[in-house]
């Protein structure tokens, strides 16, 4: 995989290679709903890298709300209160 | 993909020793202090969670650490001392292999440059790929500065988020009354 990537390399923006952009819909595929029913070879590089973009900037809203909605409901992380003993099951 | 559960496992240690090294549990935090604190530990977390292999996770490390002095003393409380954390400049110049390639995607372009026919949508696809792969290097920590390493790193960075978001979310239904 790494002889493959050194003979294509995005030098400038412009120079994403189809076998990387295939990857990338391979990848992305299993991710995101919206690609997940094109064919691969209908799928353009632009689309793609709309795609990836419009996913991160949800994600990053996902986070956002989740810090809001969880500043509310854990006052503390004491070791005693009742969210330490959630937290610890979580993680064992 | 799902997320491998040793990574969500990886995130949840360090994003609870990062919120208890924060002090989280003042009594008197604001709701707001509270949750830029836990979103600001949760991406160090994630960040973290990659140990310095990739280049997103060490940038976003630097840019915390930079960006007044507050966020540089949570992340010290959080990571340690700056002497223990992978260093950002590693990878992030072109090696002697992406220069080489470089020299030779010039070269096949000065060729292919001849051979073209239709220009118009070509160059209106190319635009729309150039302008969005700027999107998604500001979207990236440290994007502006990858080049070969664009692709993978996005894949490893949405995989990372997605983990933090399961994580999150988890924890949140969990706390829920």
């Amino acid at each position: 995989m790494s002889s493959r990537r050194s003979r294509q390399s995005s030098a400038g923006v412009s120079r994403i290679s189809d076998d990387q952009i295939i990857e990338l819909v391979s990848k992305l595929r299993q991710l995101l709903p919206e690609i997940r029913d094109r064919r691969s070879d209908k799928v353009s590089a632009s689309k793609v890298l709309q795609e990836t973009c419009n996913y991160i900037r949800s994600l990053h809203r996902e986070v956002d709300d989740l810090s809001e909605r969880l500043s509310q409901l854990l006052a503390t992380i004491d070791a005693d209160s009742a969210e330490a003993a959630i937290i610890r099951s979580l993680i064992m | 993909m799902r997320p491998h559960s040793s990574l969500k496992q990886e995130f949840l240690k360090k994003w609870i020793m990062g919120l208890q090294r924060c002090s989280f549990s003042k009594k008197n935090m604001s709701i707001l202090e509270r949750r830029k604190t836990i979103k600001f530990s949760a991406d160090i977390a994630m960040a973290s969670a990659r140990n310095g292999t990739t280049c997103w996770s060490r940038a976003l490390i630097s840019n915390a650490s930079k960006d007044g002095s507050n966020n540089h003393h949570l992340v010290k409380q959080m990571l340690g001392p700056e002497s223990n954390r992978p260093t950002v400049a590693a990878n992030i110049a072109p090696t002697r292999r992406a220069l080489v390639c470089k020299k030779i995607v010039k070269q096949s372009r000065r060729i292919r440059r001849r051979r073209r026919k239709c220009v118009a949508t070509s160059s209106i696809a190319k635009h729309l790929v150039r302008k969005r792969t700027q999107i998604l290097k500001s979207l990236i920590p440290g994007g502006e500065l990858m080049k070969i390493r664009l692709i993978e790193e996005t894949l490893d960075y949405i995989a990372s988020l997605i983990v933090q978001v399961d994580v999150m979310r988890s924890l949140a239904r969990a706390s829920e009354p």
